[in-house]
């Protein structure tokens, strides 16, 4: 059984209470197994980021449903429905959101802040997480006193100190240089080859070349969905290989 | 890492706003502390003022007979001796176990006497009492000091002739009743003589009352013992008027314990008079209360209006707090630690500056020099109140912060 389950969604936005009329999501069902590094590719208002926010459980669609793990998302109540999102989810967005005004350590910590965990606790996770992204050294810093790549890899340790089994991702590295971008993106392939499930919307095709599907959406509707050229479903090596040459030729 | 770390770091990357959040309710706060704190202190001077202000007891002699008329009292035994009161009367009522609350008693001895062929009504008093009780009496000329002086009301005068009106007369030395300060004449009169024959024995006008708009004004006052002689009645009283110190006493009470003392006598409580006082201290009070819920109603809309355009500008942090698992009461929890740490430190200052305001202010409202009351209660009610306002103002803009919708907010930034 596929670990997301997206079934025949429509989505309409309203406007002044009143449904818009234009559907920006129509019929869309999309499967994704457990352990997938998946792309979501396709134009400007094509629909991509409306369908990360409803496989994240945070944008009722007008039709169709989400099943993750089995779970039919909105037919949790509101407040059980955010429980899911700590439990399930990590979510990067684009422009990262990171407060500006906690340290980065404490940025990590934050989905942990409702949890009746002791301080000590949540500050050892936050560090051997924020230690897997290669931040541990930078834990006291303001968001504003690390580069965009740090940021990016920032908000990547925040999305996942709650071990979620699937991690969304909206344009990531889409305000990132191409080097900071790698960078971001090299996090996601290790935390994809150690079993995380990943669902990413990009712009960047040589972003979507690591994954292991590229879905591609456009005017509301699916109009494809591929494997790269040469990979095979579980593995992406030669994508990867590809990737470390190009940050490894990069002057340090 | 709790909500409260967030809140703090909010608190602490906005100081400018927290602290114009602080100093807005401290304002409020602090006016409404003032006010308290003044209307406090000056019920407590206008209490005790108006309580030294005229009589609120009458004690007549019990009659059955038709009697005068006084004041709206009736006076018995001008003309019928009956039970008749006397002097050692007055003194016994200081025996009262409520006597502490008695600030004056001022026996009078009224009766009918021909003045010059016509018939006025003379009434002795004890001067000392009487000036002091008959705060609003202003006396042109001096203060009664030999045995023969009199003071005159403003009808007899002019109806005997010894005042005419005052076309560029010369200024009277007027004194005031109790104060005795001189200040300068407002009547429009002219004393003409100070020499008066009452019951064919000649006396010396001390000074004319000026117009009262009371029977004072068809009276004459002479020394209660001149009086009591003249017309042969020593050692009695008609009536004795007596002033309680009556802020929150129990008149009644006190005109029981005055009844048990003097069986004979009739003792009655004016009530209008002490309606009156009431009714002061209480309209100072709804003052205060109103302006207090003025200021206080700015102060919450001050608040409020902070807060939504808080939850405004912070619609992307509230969305992302929302999109990684946080419920709609974290966010409520979040933003009411917020208030309350503003509103706790608020009402606080408020408290400190309210009463430093009263505390210089007092002196330009009072002009006995009472000294400011300084309650705990107080500092407990700013607190309740900052926060009451803080809290309330803030539940609108907090619950609609924790109903923004996630990917709407975020996708707004």
């Amino acid at each position: 059984m596929s670990f997301i389950v997206v079934e025949d969604i429509s989505k309409v936005y309203r406007e002044n209470g009143a449904p818009s009329g234009v559907p920006v999501l129509s019929n869309v069902s999309v499967e994704i197994s457990e352990g997938e590094f998946v792309a979501l590719m396709g134009p400007s208002g094509s629909g991509k980021s409306t369908l990360l926010t409803i496989v994240g459980a945070m944008n009722h669609p007008s039709d169709g449903r989400v099943l993750v793990d089995g779970i039919d998302v909105y037919a949790l109540p509101d407040e059980r429905r955010a429980d899911f999102r700590a439990e399930y989810l990590g979510f990067v967005f684009q422009q990262h959101h990171l407060m500006p005004y906690l340290s980065a350590v404490e940025n990590t910590m934050l989905p942990l802040a409702t949890s009746r965990r002791g301080t000590k606790e949540k500050r050892d996770r936050a560090m051997s997480v924020l230690e897997k992204v290669g931040l541990a050294g930078k834990a006291r810093r303001l968001p504003n006193q690390l580069s965009g790549g740090e940021q990016g890899r920032l908000a990547i340790a925040r999305a996942i100190i709650n071990e979620p089994p699937l991690l969304l991702a909206d344009e990531p590295t889409g305000t990132l240089d191409t080097r900071t971008g790698n960078e971001v993106m090299e996090v996601f392939l290790d935390l994809n080859r150690q079993g995380q499930t990943v669902f990413m919307v990009t712009h960047n095709p040589d972003n979507a070349q690591l994954a292991h599907r590229t879905i591609h959406i456009r005017d509301g509707s699916l109009v494809g969905d591929s494997m790269p050229q040469g990979d095979s479903v579980t593995g992406h090596t030669e994508a990867v290989s590809v990737l470390i040459e190009k940050i490894e030729s990069l002057p340090v | 890492m709790r909500i409260s770390t967030i809140a703090f770091a909010n608190l602490k990357r906005r100081k400018g706003k927290a602290l114009f959040l602080i100093v807005g309710i401290a304002i409020g706060i602090g006016t409404v502390v003032a006010l308290l704190s003044l209307s406090g202190s000056i019920k407590e001077e206008i209490g005790s003022q108006l309580d030294r202000f005229g009589a609120n007891i009458v004690v007549v002699p019990q009659s059955n007979s038709l009697s005068l008329d006084y004041g709206g009292v009736s006076v018995s035994g001008v003309s019928f001796d009956v039970h008749q009161l006397t002097n050692e009367d007055a003194n016994r009522i200081l025996d009262i176990p409520y006597r502490n609350r008695l600030s004056f008693i001022s026996p009078k001895l009224l009766s009918a006497v021909e003045v010059e062929g016509r018939q006025v009504l003379l009434a002795g008093v004890d001067f000392d009492s009487e000036l002091k009780l008959k705060r609003w009496w202003h006396i042109s000329g001096q203060s009664p000091e030999g045995e023969q002086d009199v003071l005159v009301g403003y009808e007899v005068a002019r109806a005997l002739s010894i005042i005419e009106p005052a076309a560029g007369s010369t200024p009277q030395a007027v004194f005031h009743g109790g104060s005795h300060q001189p200040s300068e004449d407002q009547s429009q009169f002219k004393v003409m003589r100070n020499r008066l024959q009452i019951a064919e024995h000649e006396h010396h006008i001390a000074g004319v009352i000026n117009q009262t708009g009371s029977p004072d004004d068809r009276m004459i006052f002479g020394n209660l013992g001149h009086v009591q002689s003249l017309v042969n009645k020593p050692d009695q009283v008609s009536l004795i008027e007596v002033s309680a110190l009556c802020k929150d006493c129990p008149i009644d009470d006190i005109v029981g314990q005055i009844s048990e003392r003097l069986p004979h006598a009739k003792v009655s409580a004016i009530q209008q008079s002490v309606r009156a006082r009431t009714e002061t201290v209480e309209r100072l009070t709804r003052f205060s209360a109103v302006v207090s819920a003025v200021v206080l109603a700015i102060g919450a809309l001050m608040i409020f209006t902070t807060m939504m355009g808080s939850v405004v500008e912070r619609t992307k942090e509230i969305g992302v707090l929302r999109a990684i698992g946080f419920r709609k009461v974290h966010i409520v929890k979040g933003l009411m630690i917020e208030v309350t740490a503003v509103s706790f430190a608020g009402g606080i200052v408020g408290w400190a500056v309210g009463l430093l305001a009263s505390w210089a202010a007092l002196p330009y409202f009072s002009e006995t020099g009472v000294a400011l009351e300084v309650h705990l209660s107080l500092v407990v009610f700013a607190i309740a109140a900052a926060l009451s306002i803080g809290i309330l103002s803030s539940a609108y803009p907090a619950i609609r912060a924790s109903r923004l919708d996630p990917s709407e907010a975020v996708r707004y930034v």
